[in-house]
């Protein structure tokens, strides 16, 4: 009901600006997907969740093999989930948790494990990522430990209980 | 200004490592609170990209090991969701006995928490006392007091014959009416109230904006309740079975500490309820799913609130990527408004009410 | 004789809190015989002669603990309580984990579990005590310690110390593949496989037991995990995996088990079938039979 009438007035302010899909799970929740194709409309569906009393539940960000950065917001709206899918290419969005404080935390947490700058987002400090540990840690697709030993732990470890066991 | 206190990392009261920075004025009230994060961050959501499914099943239970059935629990539901797997309705039912047993276990254990804090020795004891009850069915039943390694994708690793059932009926009607005393204590306790009532205040509106989960939002007059608001599993197929808990309107610590008592009194009545009628047949499936490409997003209600995994495949062996928001990412952010203006000696008791789960929310 | 009052911190390095829920529930519930040592909780760790630590070690712990470690005085302990303790266990090779414990500090006895029983904790701790009176009267720290607490028993079903009935071990790997902390390995040596279980890096949850094919490994109710430094590398279990030379080609393969083949032939009678034959032998013997 009440997500029915939020997808027609996303619809009507954006209009081509979005895709929208709406799937539904085997216990009968409903959920709805939605791809934005400018990144800064993430305002106006912000505004929106905003006046439907809705929260940001979490983001979610991954590195695509082209370099770009995919966003993607979880929200919800009085129990149904909407997720809101955003791309950038220049390593930077606009933050909505002026907007939307629940916002918080995900946001920043896009920019110290992808250091992809959230544009206007109230808090610029470091939230769980020790500062000894490089920015953007995320974006590597080999793991770092075994990137900077060349080996990995397990198999200094492993080593030494052979040694052990040769000795008898 | 006034003076400057520390707490943490490392300190007797601290569960988990995290660090406080406060300012206090001359009446020790709270004027400004830094947190500092990140103790517990161990860079999960990388490993998890670097194990199978297999292996993850165990990974997600070791987030965090006082919600270590949920992990695993919304994880494989995520994962049935790309495969569009159907699993039988035994094995929901074994997941939702599971889940509930961790969640009287991981409330009793706050309390606990909360009358250690209160220098309530007496209630202490009898509140851990009566956890034992459900640690030692955990480890009897599942094999490990914290992590009972439940969860398989198309179903569940355990199975129940008449013997158990009889065996976990006999331990709950033991500890029920232990549960239900402790509850009158706790209500009626001088030094509980004094030290609770009124303290740690997080308003309704608050709590709306922040956007609290779990009992945190129980205790503040809101009912987001996963079981109910967007029943899954167990709780879809049989909506009796849903918590028929209602909020508790104080705000403060004890409201939060009797949210938590409604849902173990809850969590209580659905096994047994379970119990009486579980559905017969196949505990998992004998094939080997393929989990192919795809996307979902999948929610559970975890002790302290709502839990939301989203995963990425791509038809290979491991995950391209998995996030999860766990409810004491967004229930943290309430603690700056319940710390301010309240003293600086009532801050670990407001942290213990929100049942911080750091493991959880820095991952 | 001369004996210290043991005044025991406890320092989480970023453990998922299993380790620190259950050291409470050891030192708080009276079943757990916690009491008998007469240990103190310290307020403060310059007045701390037991150190007890939990968790990886991450990142932003590694300073911290460094500094914290920096306050204690001689003579004192050091207690692991946990696998992540000991080996950084399920959490190794992320860039958050600097550990293990034993990088930055030395450590005494080491608990491993996942987390331990309350049982298991409370040796240890017992066992930590012990040494600490031992450094007190300047004597030999002795290594292999008998079990201090008696009386204490885990149900059958406990998920303790993994074993392995090598007769039904065809070193398929499953249990390598699915351990979630690398604690399997399996390795040809001459005509055996070596089949090694670590129980230091062990999370004791029996992934692999389900996963078996052939019901070959299995954990015991063992939950004697409060060890010594000095064992940190041998607590182990060994077998040896024969191979068999194939009845046809002589070439040396790993033979299945009955239950296995049971499996792959639902139709057949596998007592009939040439028991000795190596895979690619087997096809060859299968396509003569079935089709020629």
């Amino acid at each position: 009901m009440n997500t029915s009438k939020f997808i027609k007035i996303l619809r009507e302010t954006l209009g081509e600006q979005c895709s929208i899909k709406e799937d539904k799970d085997s216990y009968g929740n409903h959920s709805i997907w939605m791809k934005l194709k400018v990144k800064e409309s993430i305002n106006v569906v912000a505004n929106s969740i905003k006046s439907f009393k809705g929260r940001c539940i979490v983001a979610t960000a991954y590195k695509n093999r082209d370099g770009s950065h995919t966003i993607i917001y979880h929200f919800d709206i009085n129990g149904t989930i909407l997720n809101v899918e955003i791309k950038t290419n220049d390593n930077m969005f606009f933050s909505i948790t002026p907007i939307i404080p629940s916002a918080n935390w995900a946001e920043r947490e896009i920019r110290e494990m992808y250091g992809v700058e959230p544009i206007g987002h109230p808090n610029t400090d470091r939230l769980f990522l020790d500062y000894s540990i490089a920015k953007g840690v995320l974006n590597e697709f080999i793991p770092l430990s075994k990137l900077q030993r060349g080996v990995s732990k397990t198999d200094i470890m492993w080593k030494k209980v052979e040694e052990d066991i040769n000795n008898g | 200004m006034g003076k400057t206190i520390k707490i943490g990392p490392f300190h007797p009261e601290l569960e988990e490592s995290v660090y406080f920075k406060l300012v206090a004025d001359k009446n020790s009230i709270v004027q400004e609170v830094e947190i500092v994060n990140g103790f517990i961050h161990r860079g999960m959501e990388s490993l998890v990209t670097n194990r199978n499914f297999m292996q993850n099943l165990i990974l997600t239970e070791r987030v965090c090991s006082l919600c270590s059935n949920n992990h695993p629990f919304t994880f494989v539901m995520a994962v049935e969701k790309i495969a569009n797997i159907k699993v039988p309705s035994r094995a929901e039912a074994l997941r939702v006995v599971a889940d509930e047993i961790k969640r009287a276990a991981s409330n009793l254990f706050n309390l606990a928490m909360l009358s250690h804090l209160t220098h309530s020795y007496e209630l202490m004891k009898d509140t851990l006392e009566t956890r034992e009850y459900l640690q030692d069915l955990k480890e009897t039943i599942w094999g490990n007091r914290m992590d009972m390694s439940v969860n398989l994708f198309t179903g569940v690793k355990y199975d129940l014959d008449a013997k158990k059932v009889v065996h976990i009926l006999e331990k709950l009607n033991l500890a029920i009416p232990k549960i239900k005393e402790l509850q009158k204590r706790f209500e009626n306790d001088e030094i509980i109230k004094q030290r609770c009532v009124g303290v740690g205040i997080l308003p309704t509106e608050k709590a709306l904006e922040i956007g609290v989960t779990g009992p945190v939002a129980r205790g503040s007059g809101i009912n987001n309740d996963v079981r109910v608001k967007a029943p899954y599993s167990l709780y879809a197929l049989r909506p009796e079975l849903q918590p028929r808990t209602k909020p508790r309107n104080g705000c403060d610590v004890l409201s939060r500490a009797m949210a938590r008592f409604d849902d173990i009194i809850e969590a209580v009545r659905i096994i047994k309820d379970l119990l009486s009628d579980l559905p017969r047949g196949k505990t998992y499936l004998e094939k080997r799913p393929h989990i192919p490409e795809g996307e979902a997003v999948v929610r559970t209600e975890a002790p302290r609130g709502e839990l939301i995994y989203y995963l990425k495949t791509d038809g290979s062996q491991k995950p391209i990527r998995m996030r999860w928001k766990v409810p004491t990412y967004t229930n943290w952010e309430a603690l700056k408004v319940m710390i301010l203006g309240d003293k600086v000696e009532n801050v670990t008791i407001i942290l213990n009410s929100i049942d911080p789960c750091i493991s959880c929310t820095e991952r | 004789m001369n004996k210290l009052k043991p005044k025991l911190f406890r320092i989480n390095t970023g453990s998922c809190n299993g380790c620190d829920v259950e050291f409470l529930a050891t030192a708080l519930v009276d079943k757990f015989q916690f009491h008998k040592l007469e240990v103190e909780i310290a307020e403060e760790i310059s007045q701390a002669n037991l150190l007890v630590i939990t968790g990886p070690l991450t990142a932003r712990s590694e300073p911290f603990l460094k500094s914290y470690i920096n306050k204690l005085s001689e003579p004192y302990v050091v207690v692991g309580i946990g696998t992540c303790s000991i080996t950084s266990g399920i959490f190794r090779d992320s860039y958050a984990i600097n550990g293990p414990t034993d990088k930055v500090i030395d450590v005494d006895i080491n608990i491993s579990g996942c987390p331990p029983r309350p049982q298991s904790i409370a040796e240890g701790i017992a066992k930590g005590v012990a040494i600490l009176n031992q450094k007190v009267q300047n004597v030999n720290i002795s290594k292999q310690m008998d079990t201090i607490l008696q009386g204490f028993e885990a149900p059958k079903s406990f998920r303790g110390k993994i074993n392995l009935h090598a007769n039904l071990c065809t070193a398929c790997r499953t249990c390598e593949t699915v351990c979630p902390s690398g604690a399997i390995n399996i390795t040809k040596i001459g005509d055996k496989y070596e089949h090694k279980v670590w129980h230091n890096t062990c999370c004791f949850c029996g992934n692999c037991v389900f996963f078996c094919p052939t019901g070959a490994i299995y954990n015991t109710n063992d939950f004697d995990t409060a060890k010594h430094q000095d064992e940190k590398y041998s607590d182990t279990n060994i077998s040896y995996i024969k191979t068999d030379n194939c009845s046809s080609c002589n070439k040396r393969y790993k033979k299945p088990t009955t239950g296995l083949l049971k499996k792959a032939y639902i139709n057949d009678d596998i007592n009939k079938l040439n028991n000795n034959l190596c895979p690619e032998c087997r096809k060859k013997e299968n396509f003569t039979r079935m089709y020629l």
